[in-house]
């Protein structure tokens, strides 16, 4: 090489060390056994560590991953890994320790490095996303205290509204009980709307407190059926519920967020379904799982719009036309709830037909009903 | 008869439950903050504590972890009465020993006084709570 090429050569290679030198975000590039080769300075402040404590380490031995909980990742959860295994880029969000023990919050993506088909080496990139998570956290805290405030006097207005109609000050006439009925339905309709808002704030910023205990899926989904008999009866719609299977409906999930759930789905049906139609609820057993179907003979969902029936305030064109009330949040909400429980959740539609939900829980194997 | 205890900080919330429990024929004696309520309970054994979870000066929880329910009081009964529907506070006053969570805004005055019924009947044999609302009877009189 003569002297000018290798000039040239030299300042190729500053200019690619200045610029990976440069990059705003860590980046951290291993061997095919993981052994790091190459960490940037952005990297080596967000982890605390200098150069020579991570070149040539093992990286997941090094750099430590941990969840919410300050639990350690098993290696075979590091993105690293699933890149390796996958042979594909892989995002994901946890905590790397630093040096000092301290945990924190980072968006990952790492890319398999692919020579002739095979992985020779990974690299990653990775992003400190404290200041986003308090962002996050504080418009989640406000949010729930905005809700609890708004919810206040409206638990004064409806808890008032039905001593009245109960009777505890005095007998009403005709008028005035249809008046008090409607200041009831309408603060329900706003304490619905302020629980989905709440629910929707919680589940996108991954707060949904899942507390699971053993429940019977078909005492809940009577429950559900119950609460909503009244408004089915009022549009003039059979609502019925059907169980089968000899064995115990017992499955371990969060109570309040399944009762969700089923209300959503069920009031869905009753709402969107016209007078004289039929909403059937089904529990039924399956290999591993207990499927609940919310079957209605309601007016369906265009085809073209099935693959958007779970997206953030969608609603759908036919349903728009009949009914004005709506946010679009509900199935959206639904499905965020049930990935929280580990469920599945699907639908079969057509359009002038009906609908028919199906929502899938692990079961408990092995246990008879008592 | 049973002896309840409301812990609710909005006046007009707290005064509706003590006219549904009254009525009911319990006994009721109210505070409106964890502290007022950890005062009342040095001369007043309830059965049973309506608790409301976020409250100026001392909430709910804070409330729980000083009475210490499980260790100190295992036969007093804690209900949460509150909006904070599926948050990290309800799973939290669960651990501390509550029995259950009512959401304020959804639960119509007899149903209250059903779900009370019903737990004080549940696990304590002695109480003599009624099982038909007063309200209720009057109207299926008129």
């Amino acid at each position: 090489m003569n002297r000018s090429a290798e000039i040239a050569a030299s300042e190729q290679k500053a200019r690619a060390e200045a610029l990976f030198n440069s990059i705003g975000d860590g980046v951290i590039a291993t061997d095919e056994f993981g052994r790091i080769t190459r960490i940037n300075p952005m990297g080596r402040r967000i982890l605390g560590y200098n150069k020579v404590d991570l070149l040539g380490a093992w990286f997941p031995d090094k750099v430590i991953m941990v969840d919410s909980e300050g639990r350690k990742t098993n290696l075979i959860d590091r993105p690293i890994t699933k890149a390796f295994l996958t042979g594909k880029p892989i995002s994901q969000k946890a905590f790397y320790l630093r040096k000092n023990g301290h945990p924190i919050p980072v968006a990952i993506n790492v890319s398999p490095i692919l020579a002739n088909g095979k992985p020779v080496g990974a690299i990653e990139v990775f992003r400190d996303i404290s200041f986003e998570e308090e962002i996050d956290r504080i418009k989640s805290e406000f949010i729930s205290l905005a809700s609890h405030q708004l919810r206040t006097p409206l638990s004064a207005i409806k808890t008032y509204s039905h001593m009245l109609l109960d009777g505890y000050m005095g007998d009403l006439n005709k008028p005035q009980d249809q008046a008090l009925q409607t200041i009831v339905e309408a603060a329900n309709r706003m304490n619905e709307l302020i629980s989905t808002l709440l629910n929707i704030t919680r589940m996108e910023s991954g707060a949904v407190a899942a507390n699971i205990r053993l429940l019977r899926v078909d005492t809940l989904v009577k429950e559900v059926i119950k609460d909503l008999s009244s408004q089915a009866t009022n549009k003039k719609i059979e609502l019925s519920v059907n169980f089968s299977g000899a064995y115990s409906k017992t499955i371990r999930s969060d109570r309040v967020i399944l009762k969700e759930i089923l209300n959503n789905l069920v009031s869905n049906a009753v709402k969107y379904t016209p007078s004289g139609g039929s909403v059937t609820v089904k529990v039924r057993l399956r290999a591993s799982e207990v499927v609940v179907d919310v079957h209605d003979t309601g007016w369906g969902i265009p085809k073209y719009s099935q693959d958007q029936i779970f997206s953030k305030f969608f609603r759908a064109e036919n349903i728009v036309k009949r009914e004005t009330t709506g946010t679009g949040l509900g199935l959206y909400l639904v499905k965020g709830l049930v990935d929280a429980i580990n469920g599945r959740i699907w639908f079969e539609s057509q359009e002038g037909k009906g609908t028919s939900f199906f929502l899938s829980l692990p079961r408990i194997k092995q246990q008879r009903a008592r | 008869m049973a002896r309840i205890l409301v812990v609710e900080d909005d006046q007009d919330l707290n005064n509706a439950y003590c006219i549904i429990l009254r009525n009911e024929g319990h006994e009721v004696k109210t505070a409106y903050n964890g502290k007022q309520a950890l005062t009342k309970l040095k001369d007043f054994s309830p059965d049973l504590i309506l608790l409301d979870l976020l409250m100026p000066v001392m909430g709910g929880l804070e409330f729980m972890q000083q009475y210490d329910l499980v260790s100190q009081h295992p036969s007093i009964k804690v209900l949460i009465f509150t909006n904070m529907e599926n948050s990290p506070e309800v799973q939290e006053a669960y651990k501390l020993g509550a029995e259950r969570c009512i959401i304020k805004s959804w639960t119509a005055p007899h149903n209250l006084a059903g779900v009370i019924s019903d737990s004080l009947r549940e696990n304590a044999p002695h109480s003599k709570a009624k099982t038909k609302s007063k309200a209720k009877a009057k109207k299926a009189k008129a």
